[in-house]
């Protein structure tokens, strides 16, 4: 028993059950003070029981296979857009680590680039575009690519002298020191990049749905917001996009043991999770910046 | 020197290709959707007294937001730290927040703060700060939680054989120890917290703002207001980045050592 509750697992159940009961006790409070509870905080059942109902909210389909079907869109976009953003934020950081010149000019850009407000700019990228689609892509593939770069980026500057030096010595090519070294030695920043992007790509896409009213997650929303259909519909997209926003973030984890089998040998030595592992990968990755700082003015 | 040239002449180069129109050739757009620079520089300064009134709004809830998220960010990883068994699955949930969609969080606090006040600039503004702080947070209460544990190897066990009672511990070695990871999330935490505030200034109450006005001004088909702001909320994102820069060189300008 004491085993039990000393694990990991336990204490987060436990965070949940806690967070549950508190949403319970408002919604309790909610629904004797207020008129239209479930406009503010409905009972968690009733959530439950809106995903489980037959009843339909438009002609066609119930509450639950309207949020599916309209997550089916976003998430479709969302995971193009996020594949553009990390291909080329990848060969962006290749591209700068290869040309001196290309990080010269591009290094302090990236910089400034988070800065712009991507989602903010969204109607006007819609308006230029022309496309709702196009501009859904775009975007998620813009916010993707920032941080993707930026770690990959990271993760080149932190090949230690001593392996240049080696390749060196055994008179290797560029090549194979980018296929041999660099490019393994950058593959845990890499992900933390896709990690700190995958969640940001499905809400920019959420977002670039409420804009136009052609389907998709955040189209719905608004039109739930607006009372155009059940507002049990609002509190299930507001729950399924939480639940896709951690997913995507997950499912970045699982790929990178998947492709890092070291990692994967840890994860069963240590019974480090996910978590810390991409905390480390985060801290070698901020002494990765500074060893850039160093790298350029070396050159 | 080509440090800052090179970045500087690319700069340029586009303000030039966007100003001659070349930029709107490649992208098959218009001057009203895509205004010269010139334009976007004469509505700010034409308008300046109401951007600056929409800039503060924005400001004041980023930067409270920022604030109230981090602090509570910080007192969560020190309660990690002194609970570790329970507190390792508090540290879980709290970073499972940084996933949840923005455009999900907005209207349900919205919802929420109905009732905090009759005026809707205040009631608007509290459902944004708390936004931008759970946003805030998560980040916060990791870096933090990193920089109170990751203390130099034996420094730990110096403390416990000098007797040094829990709170010493706190004030002399784990405090001091996590403010370079306090600056990291701060790092992370102002961009966002920026675009956390602009992006939930679209679904709230009150009427201004930086993301509103954006919202608005597009919405009338004013293009070259809604750049405006635009380029506006880059300058402040700018702004406080390098105002935090020099606060974090003035707060570790005795830790060069390190």
């Amino acid at each position: 028993m004491k085993k039990i509750v000393k694990t990991r697992w336990f204490s987060i159940l436990f965070w949940v059950v806690i967070l549950a009961a508190v949403w319970e006790a408002a919604a309790f409070h909610v629904a004797a003070t207020k008129r239209n509870p479930e406009n503010i905080l409905p009972h968690l059942y009733q959530i439950i029981a809106a995903a489980f109902s037959t009843q339909k909210v438009n002609q066609s389909m119930t509450a639950t296979q309207l949020v599916l079907s309209s997550a089916a869109t976003t998430v479709f976009r969302a995971a193009l857009g996020f594949a553009i953003g990390v291909a080329s934020g990848f060969v962006l950081a290749l591209l700068m680590n290869l040309s001196g010149i290309i990080e010269k000019i591009a290094f302090p850009y990236l910089m400034i680039i988070q800065m712009i407000p991507i989602l903010g700019m969204a109607p006007i990228i819609l308006s230029i575009t022309g496309s709702i689609n196009v501009s859904r892509i775009l975007i998620a593939a813009i916010l993707t690519f920032y941080p993707v770069a930026t770690n990959t980026l990271a993760g080149f500057k932190s090949v230690e002298k001593e392996k240049y030096e080696l390749m060196a010595s055994y008179a290797a090519k560029k090549r194979s020191l980018y296929t041999k070294v660099l490019i393994p030695q950058c593959i845990p920043y890499f992900f933390t990049g896709m990690k700190i992007s995958a969640p940001m790509a499905i809400t920019a896409a959420i977002l670039v749905d409420t804009l136009q009213g052609d389907g998709g997650l955040g189209c719905v929303l608004s039109q739930s917001l607006r009372h155009a259909m059940s507002i049990s519909v609002f509190w299930l997209i507001v729950f399924f996009s939480a639940f896709l926003g951690i997913i995507s973030w997950k499912l970045m984890g699982w790929l990178e043991v998947m492709f890092t089998p070291q990692k994967r040998h840890l994860s069963k030595k240590k019974q480090t999770d996910g978590k810390d592992v991409e905390l480390c990968t985060k801290e070698k990755n901020r002494s990765g910046k500074s060893f850039l700082k160093a790298g350029v003015l070396q050159r | 020197m080509t440090t800052v040239l090179y970045p500087v002449l690319f700069g340029i180069l586009i303000l030039v290709l966007w100003q001659t129109k070349t930029l709107h050739a490649i992208l098959h757009t218009d001057t009203f959707t895509l205004p010269l620079p010139g334009r976007i520089n004469a509505i700010i300064a034409d308008n300046f007294p109401t951007i600056l009134g929409n800039t503060i709004v924005t400001v004041r809830v980023a930067i409270l937001g920022l604030l109230i998220g981090s602090a509570a960010g910080y007192l969560i990883a020190v309660l990690v730290v002194i609970f570790p068994t329970l507190g390792q699955g508090a540290l879980a949930v709290t970073s499972v927040f940084t996933a949840i969609p923005i455009v999900a969080l907005a209207p349900v606090m919205n919802n929420w703060t109905k009732d905090v006040s009759g005026v809707v600039s205040v009631r608007s503004a509290v459902s944004k700060i708390i936004v931008v702080a759970l946003v805030c947070m998560a980040n916060m209460s990791i870096n933090a939680y990193r920089g109170l544990t990751e203390v130099k190897p034996f420094s730990e066990d110096l403390m416990k054989v000098l007797a040094a009672k829990p709170v010493k511990m706190f004030t002399k070695l784990r405090i001091p120890n996590s403010v370079p990871y306090i600056f990291t999330a701060l790092k992370v935490g102002v961009p966002s917290s920026i675009i956390t505030t602009i992006v939930s200034e679209y679904f709230a109450e009150y009427l201004m703002g930086i993301g509103r006005q954006i919202k608005e001004n597009i919405l009338m088909a004013q293009y070259a207001a809604a750049w405006a702001y635009i380029v506006t909320a880059c300058v402040i994102g700018i702004a406080l980045y390098a105002l935090l820069m020099v606060v974090q060189a003035l707060v570790m300008r005795n830790r060069k050592a390190r």
